[in-house]
């Protein structure tokens, strides 16, 4: 059996080291393997690695300094002062070899997160790629809620610091979402030259109107495309250089740029005329069934085009500016997603990662100011379990708004309308509408998600 | 290892006059300082207080190792002393420190001599390095001990 040690003290100049001999001398005596870590003034020496922590029985710290605790995670950890360590170093030790590895259970759920951590392949990539955006969701999101904070129609005004909120939001933070997903999911997977074909991908994504979905697209194709062309472009050695600041990002570029146009492009068009001649087609039906597929719409791509085509179609009943039971339940819908997600990361904290729980807690005022794209972070990292819920959530949402025959007079907005006179129709039971949505997609996260 | 480069005759003293700790911590800093290895004894001493305050450096078994890292200091060294009485030095033990080492290190050190020092550290954790500083009688003794 074999015991870990890490010794550092406030100066790092003497005490470090008593501590450690201290530890290798009572390890001696008592017959114990022993592998001592001392951090002091001259830096990290004898390094523990993860080989090290494969083998061992428990570790002990004897510091009073700040040590990463993490990388010793599932192994029992003795933590004392380093001069504990000086004065009883042998008890120590036989704490240490008495104290018990971690229940069986608790080693299946390790292994677990083992073989999570070394997944590769598509997951990986996509991970990668959410979690260089979560920071734009965050930072874009909460600027244009705050530009809301004005007045709804505030960031029109030209000139105005609502605007120039709404500006840097919307049009900086929030315009650069689907490019750098797109650009760190191929990055993920062929390295520095995928970003340039993934963002400009993810770009044509924004501008064909394909959302989030068509970035995740682009983003795989770019990547997949760079290796591909890696691998069969071969140069003579004197010109390898040019590989990877000319051909690689022209070449990939131009198949990716050109595939997101005639491909993808041509459908999405289609498809978005399509959903809005159903719609206009539809209004003439039940309220409710028309409720559920406005809500089901607005979760499934979160500011996609199936979400824009909703969303253009509730805003063309408010035409001559009068209230609309439409305009109500789609709002309602777009905001159940991220109040939902952000309710599940608090009911299933130990599904999520840390990142993911601090974006919960932005997603909540991004829900509450009715960006949907709060919640794109959460769907994008697992969509197959995570857009189901937020569409259940969502058309719950909507049909109840329906059925209750709420109404909204404004196109946008989020809880900041709720206070305004006469813009919302029915309020407390348009609330009670909003809550159930949200109630139902967190908990329907927090139960499908799988343990970590 | 040199450790010579760590001690001087110049400062040792095998018969502290000092009873407190306070008292035993002047001393040792008078002694580096007319050695010409400190510029200003005060904020030294700050530094070695300072580093007190946050836990003893009396490690027990009879050694205590106040230490400081200032910009005052010249060179990092070790100013050796004994005090055949004792003293109290709060040690972990609670029992009265008789060999004392007082490392000064100046702000930006190479590592050779930290490492000089993580090795005389190291070899204070040993019984028999302990027994040969208690006989000591003179520098040579001394640097003995550690080899």
């Amino acid at each position: 059996m074999k015991i870990l040690a890490v010794t550092s003290c406030p100066t790092g100049i003497a005490h470090t080291y008593m501590a450690a001999e201290a530890l290798q001398i009572a390890a001696k005596e008592l017959g114990v393997d022993i592998k001592v870590e001392t951090r002091g003034s001259v830096g990290a020496e004898n390094e523990i690695t993860n080989e090290d922590i494969k083998g061992a029985h428990a570790v002990i710290l004897a510091v009073d300094t700040k040590v990463d605790e993490e990388r010793f995670r599932g192994l029992p950890i003795i933590k004392v002062s380093v001069k504990d360590a000086i004065k009883d170093p042998k008890g120590l030790i036989e704490k240490a070899m008495a104290m018990e590895k971690k229940e069986y259970v608790d080693k299946v759920f390790e292994a677990k997160k083992e073989s999570k951590e070394k997944i590769t392949g598509a997951y990986k990539h996509l991970m990668t790629g959410v979690s260089y955006m979560i920071p734009f969701v965050v930072a874009g999101g909460i600027l244009i809620a705050l530009s809301f904070m004005f007045g709804i129609k505030a960031f029109e005004q030209k000139g105005t610091l609502a605007a120039a909120l709404m500006d840097i939001g919307g049009g900086g933070a929030f315009s650069l979402m689907v490019p750098i997903l797109a650009g760190f999911i191929a990055f993920s997977i062929a390295d520095r030259p995928g970003l340039v074909p993934g963002m400009v991908g993810g770009v044509l994504a924004g501008k064909l109107g394909a959302g989030f979905l068509g970035g995740i697209i682009a983003g795989f194709a770019a990547g997949y495309v760079v290796a591909w062309l890696k691998k069969v472009i071969k140069l003579p050695k004197t010109m390898e250089g040019l590989m990877p600041v000319l051909i690689l990002p022209f070449l990939s570029t131009l198949i990716v740029g050109l595939g997101m146009i005639y491909i993808i492009g041509g459908p999405v068009a289609a498809i978005n005329n399509a959903m809005a001649n159903w719609l206009k087609n539809m209004s003439g039906g039940s309220a409710i069934t028309l409720g559920i597929i406005l809500g089901l719409m607005m979760a499934f791509d979160m500011g996609g085009p199936v979400n824009k085509a909703a969303y253009t179609f509730a805003v063309s009943t408010l035409a001559a500016g009068q209230p609309s039971m439409i305009m109500a339940a789609v709002m309602a819908a777009g905001m159940t997603p991220p109040l939902g997600v952000a309710l599940a990361t608090l009911i299933a904290k130990d599904k999520f990662t840390e990142e993911e729980r601090e974006a919960g807690k932005a997603a909540f005022f991004l829900g509450i100011s009715f960006i949907t794209e709060g919640a794109i972070p959460f769907a994008a990292a697992d969509p197959f379990r995570v857009i189901p819920s937020i569409m259940v959530g969502s058309a719950v949402t909507a049909a109840l708004s329906m059925a209750f025959k709420c109404t909204l007079a404004v196109p946008h907005g989020g809880i900041f309308v709720l206070p305004i006179p006469n813009a919302v129709g029915g309020l407390f039971l348009y609330t009670i509408a909003i809550i159930i949505g949200t109630l139902v997609t967190g908990f329907m996260i927090a139960v499908l998600k799988p343990k970590r | 290892m040199d450790i010579n480069m760590m001690f001087s005759k110049e400062r040792m003293s095998f018969d502290l006059k000092a009873r407190t700790k306070e008292e035993v911590i002047d001393e040792l800093i008078e002694m580096l300082y007319k050695d010409g290895k400190l510029k200003d004894k005060e904020s030294f001493k700050r530094a070695v207080l300072k580093r007190e305050d946050e836990f003893s450096t009396g490690i027990g078994m009879g050694i205590a190792i106040p230490h400081g890292k200032d910009s005052s200091v010249v060179e990092p060294c070790i100013t050796f002393g004994i005090s055949k009485n004792g003293i109290d030095f709060d040690s972990m033990d609670g029992k009265p420190a008789h060999i004392f080492f007082l490392i000064s290190v100046p702000e930006d050190a190479a590592d050779t001599h930290l490492h000089i020092l993580s090795f005389i550290s190291r070899k204070l954790m040993h019984e028999d390095v302990r027994q040969k500083l208690f006989n000591a009688k003179d520098f040579e003794d001394v640097i003995n001990a550690f080899n």
